[in-house]
């Protein structure tokens, strides 16, 4: 056992470092310097150095945003540091009773077997182990299929050419504060290119990527469909997950060639932070996808963590007949704060998009939604509808709605509408009256209120999302 | 800062009147303000060009303007001419209850309560009521008594001539349990430039009836506001009727700051040509139990270019509030541009709210439907958009008014070059 232990641990050493890693966490600060280091820790090629040392200079002249209605004490940049190196065993928790047990409770309301729940509160166990062997059966069968599914440090030195032309095409190095900063620091994250005509023959998941823990705070995504393909991609999960590092500033970008389709569904549990909101993990990210003629991309997510969140998937409707997808659960207690929607910009013909925006407000925190549809002047034919919903549980706490709507094309349609309430007396009263407690009744009226967003998740996360919610929900009623 | 800004802070920095307090407090908040451009929330699709190269000046010598007569309309004149106040167009004989006069002939302790009770113009949105403020020759202060229901409207009328610029600002209180209504209305003529902001104070179960025209067409800059406090029980019913011109941007301000306040605004704008209009609507509920009902409707033809804002803003206290905006936009042409924002901020958990808004063109099997019963396309296209609108002129309350305005926006339809 202990030899595979080892073997396991030598695993991490083979993912392109060129030095210590037990040593190797850097001073906090932010200058080329560090760019270079990280560079060189990762042993990336001279282009790729020069992309991450042009978007920092580019970053320098940025203001950082602050149209959200998010307020968090502003963030020292200098005092982060980028780059820390995977932590080694002997750091991690032996066992699961050095685990906050509040930690442990949720894992249990979740159903996470045991194995699991070990792995996710990192302890250095043989579970590690047992996940790595499923992965690498996981990895035979992608590779038979052509799918490349990798960490993007391995990407950039076995297809430098994809990375290359991709990577940067969705979201420019300098389209905003935070992309420019994860252009300029990233550590890691995946790379899914899909052959043509190939449809991903599993569902991928981070889950399952060798060297996801640790990716740290700065992640890329980069994945390609490429003509007639089709994968879903699944990230994060259920369970809360906890790290060190407070700022996530990542970047996901999607590329749906001709007659591709991609589905990226989320769930994003971080630690929100304490009763008061304090150590809360700050989530401030960029997706786009972009689809070119009778693509599709489909945008996924339910949000429950970090104290504030920050982030639009979007889609460039960029080929005509091409449709674009945007599913969102965002549930925000204590002091959370979420300001989260999404961006669809119609540019070819017959483009058509979906939003449905569901927004559950409870305690002491505030839930935006902010989102854009635009059609372009060649949007011919295009279609739209919005509907964002907002639920308020208790009267502390905040839903608003900012949508922008722009069209520039007469033959283009767009329906948009919001509404905002409380979960109704009515309703309640019904359930009382069939014997269910206060909590079950309102965990049932906000899972029929989600519906429409869980049934577009795959069935496994679906019905750990339900769970989900009625957790998150806890102690919020009454 | 813009070079008129900075010219507009040097001329007002040498009035010393009654205003002088509100001039002062207004230069050191424009001081402080960044002259707004595409990246300023509040005018993210308007640019100030149009303000920044304006040659208007300010025209002291005396000039005939009269406004425009509206059959079957008798009502009190207020007359504005190159933003200042014409005391011989004032209608002789108010009736009782009503007063109308200058800020600079009232009293002191009137003035100091002029200079005080309103509020209702936040300096972080309206950079231009501060510049009214800054610039505004003198204020007009209407007051009618308390329980006086006056059946008579009050117009007032802002008149431009060729090349003027004006800053005009009334201040409307209607005491409690009263009555009035009130016509705003802007005729400007070409190369102009105007501020006109009204300030309305609605005491406990006193009810307005509100109009605001901004029919003025080409190259003119017209930015103004009307400004409404509701008290409780208080009652406001609001019609605006825009054309736009080379710029023109209206904030109606609505504030609940009583109880069981019901809110009504519809408003209607068309476009035509090069034009703008620029509609900004906010609605706060600061006080429970307050009703709003917006409709905004807005047909874009040619180049022209709509923008509409509409904000709820509901405060923790607010509880069993009920607000509903509705925002449809017609796009006639492929190189207009329509641009709304229908928001909510809502802070209240037990309150209905919603919102909703359409963006499209003319339904084509009405069109089809039309032409089959041997109507031509121009003529049904005409009817279909006189259609979606007149909806909005029934509403109105005042059926003189609404007889007055059907034949102008007929007309206006006619011209209007539908593709």
């Amino acid at each position: 056992m202990t030899e595979q232990i080892d073997k396991a641990l030598a695993r991490e050493y083979e993912a392109g470092f060129v030095s210590d890693i037990e040593s190797e966490t850097f001073e906090p600060g932010l200058n080329e310097n560090i760019i270079q280091r990280i560079s060189a820790m990762k042993g990336e090629p001279e282009w790729m150095l020069e992309w991450r040392l042009s978007a920092f200079r580019e970053w320098l002249a940025m203001e950082e945003p602050e149209w959200a209605l998010v307020d968090y004490a502003k963030i020292d940049f200098q005092s982060i540091s980028y780059y820390s190196a995977p932590k080694s065993m002997k750091d991690k928790p032996k066992s699961l009773d050095e685990v906050d047990p509040e930690l442990l409770r949720t894992y249990e309301k979740l159903g996470i077997p045991l194995i699991e729940q070990q792995m996710l509160a990192g302890i250095a166990v043989d579970a590690v182990f047992d996940s790595v062997s499923v992965v690498t059966t996981f990895r035979e069968k992608l590779e038979e299929a052509g799918v490349i599914f990798c960490p993007i440090s391995e990407a950039v030195h076995k297809y430098p050419d994809l990375v290359k032309k991709y990577i940067g095409s969705v979201v420019p190095k300098k389209d905003n504060y935070y992309a420019a900063l994860n252009c300029a620091v990233f550590t890691d994250g995946s790379f899914v290119y899909i052959p043509k005509g190939t449809r991903c023959p599993m569902e991928l998941s981070t889950y399952f990527r060798i060297n996801e823990q640790n990716t740290g705070q700065f992640e890329r995504t980069l994945i390609i469909a490429d003509e007639g393909s089709h994968v879903s991609y699944l990230e994060g999960c259920t369970a809360p997950q906890r790290d060190e590092n407070q700022l996530h500033a990542a970047v996901v970008e999607l590329v749906a060639l001709d007659n591709a389709e991609i589905k990226y569904s989320t769930v994003q549990n971080w630690y929100p932070g304490d009763e008061n909101g304090k150590g809360g993990i700050y989530n401030f990210v960029t997706k786009r996808g972009i689809c070119h003629t009778n693509a599709k991309i489909s945008w996924t997510q339910v949000e429950t963590g970090s104290s504030v969140t920050w982030k639009y998937p979007s889609c460039i409707l960029k080929g005509d007949n091409s449709v674009g997808e945007f599913y969102s659960v965002a549930l925000t207690r204590g002091r959370q704060q979420a300001d989260t929607g999404t961006k669809m910009i119609h540019i070819g013909k017959n483009t058509k998009s979906t939003i449905i925006s569901k927004g559950i407000s409870a305690g002491r925190s505030n839930n935006s939604y902010r989102g854009l549809v635009r059609m372009n002047p060649g949007a011919e034919g295009a279609r739209n509808f919005t509907q964002c919903d907002s639920l308020l549980i208790g009267d502390q706490c905040g839903a608003h709605t900012f949508p922008y709507v722009e069209s520039r094309n007469p033959s283009a349609i767009i329906e948009h509408e919001a509404t905002t309430s409380k979960v109704s007396d009515e309703q309640m009263f019904l359930c009382r009256q069939r014997g269910l407690d206060p909590e079950k009744a309102v965990s049932m009226i906000v899972n029929g209120f989600c519906k429409e967003v869980f049934k577009e998740l795959p069935m496994e996360f679906a019905v750990e999302a339900g769970k989900l919610l009625e957790i998150s929900l806890e102690g919020s009623v009454g | 800062m813009s070079e008129w800004l900075e010219s507009a802070i040097a001329r007002a920095q040498g009035i010393n009147d009654w205003l002088a307090p509100k001039r002062a407090h207004a230069l050191e908040l424009l001081a402080n303000t960044k002259w707004p451009t595409r990246k300023t929330e509040a005018w993210r699709y308007t640019p100030l060009r149009p303000v920044e190269r304006t040659q208007a000046k300010v025209i002291t010598d005396k000039v005939e303007l009269l406004p425009v007569a509206i059959a079957g309309l008798s009502a009190i004149e207020l007359v504005f001419v190159n933003g200042q106040f014409d005391q011989t167009q004032l209608t002789k004989t108010l009736p009782e209850g009503v007063s109308i006069s200058l800020g600079s002939d009232l009293d002191t302790a009137q003035q100091t309560e002029a200079l005080h009770t309103f509020s209702t113009i936040k300096p972080e949105r309206h950079i231009f009521g501060l510049v009214n403020d800054a610039l505004a020759q003198d204020v007009v202060v209407v007051t009618v008594a308390e329980g006086v229901e006056v059946t008579q409207p009050i117009r007032i009328s802002s008149l431009l001539s060729q090349g003027a610029e004006s800053h005009t600002r009334v201040q409307v209180t209607l005491a409690a349990g009263s009555r009035l209504t009130v016509i705003e209305d802007v005729q400007a003529q070409g190369d102009s430039f105007n501020t006109a902001f009204v300030e309305y104070k609605v005491a406990a179960n006193a009810s307005l009836e509100h109009y605001r025209f901004a029919l003025q067409t080409g190259s003119n800059v017209s930015i103004g506001g009307s400004h409404f406090s509701l008290h409780d029980h208080a009652k406001m019913h609001s019609t605006l009727v825009g054309f736009g011109s080379e710029l023109s941007r209206l904030d109606t301000d609505i504030i609940h700051a009583g109880e069981f306040a019901d809110a009504k605004l519809n408003a209607m704008y068309l476009l035509d040509g090069k034009e703008l209009f620029d509609l900004h609507a906010t609605v706060e509920h600061a006080m429970p139990n307050g009703k709003t009902e917006e409709n905004v409707r807005c047909i874009v033809a040619d180049r022209s270019r709509a923008i509409f804002n509409g904000r709820i803003h509901i405060h923790r206290d607010a509880q069993k509030t009920l607000a509903e905006l509705n925002n449809r936009n017609l796009l006639l042409s492929d190189k207009a541009e329509i641009n709304t924002k229908p928001e909510l901020e809502i802070y209240a958990d037990d309150v209905k709210c919603a919102h909703g808004a359409t963006v499209a063109q003319i339904d084509k099997q009405a069109l089809y439907y039309l032409q089959t019963r041997g109507v031509s396309r121009s003529k049904a296209q005409v009817m279909l958009n006189f259609g979606f609108i007149n909806e909005l002129i029934d509403l109105m309350p005042n059926a003189a008014l609404a007889e007055w305005i059907r034949p102008i926006i007929r007309e206006r339809f006619a011209q209007m070059e539908v593709k």
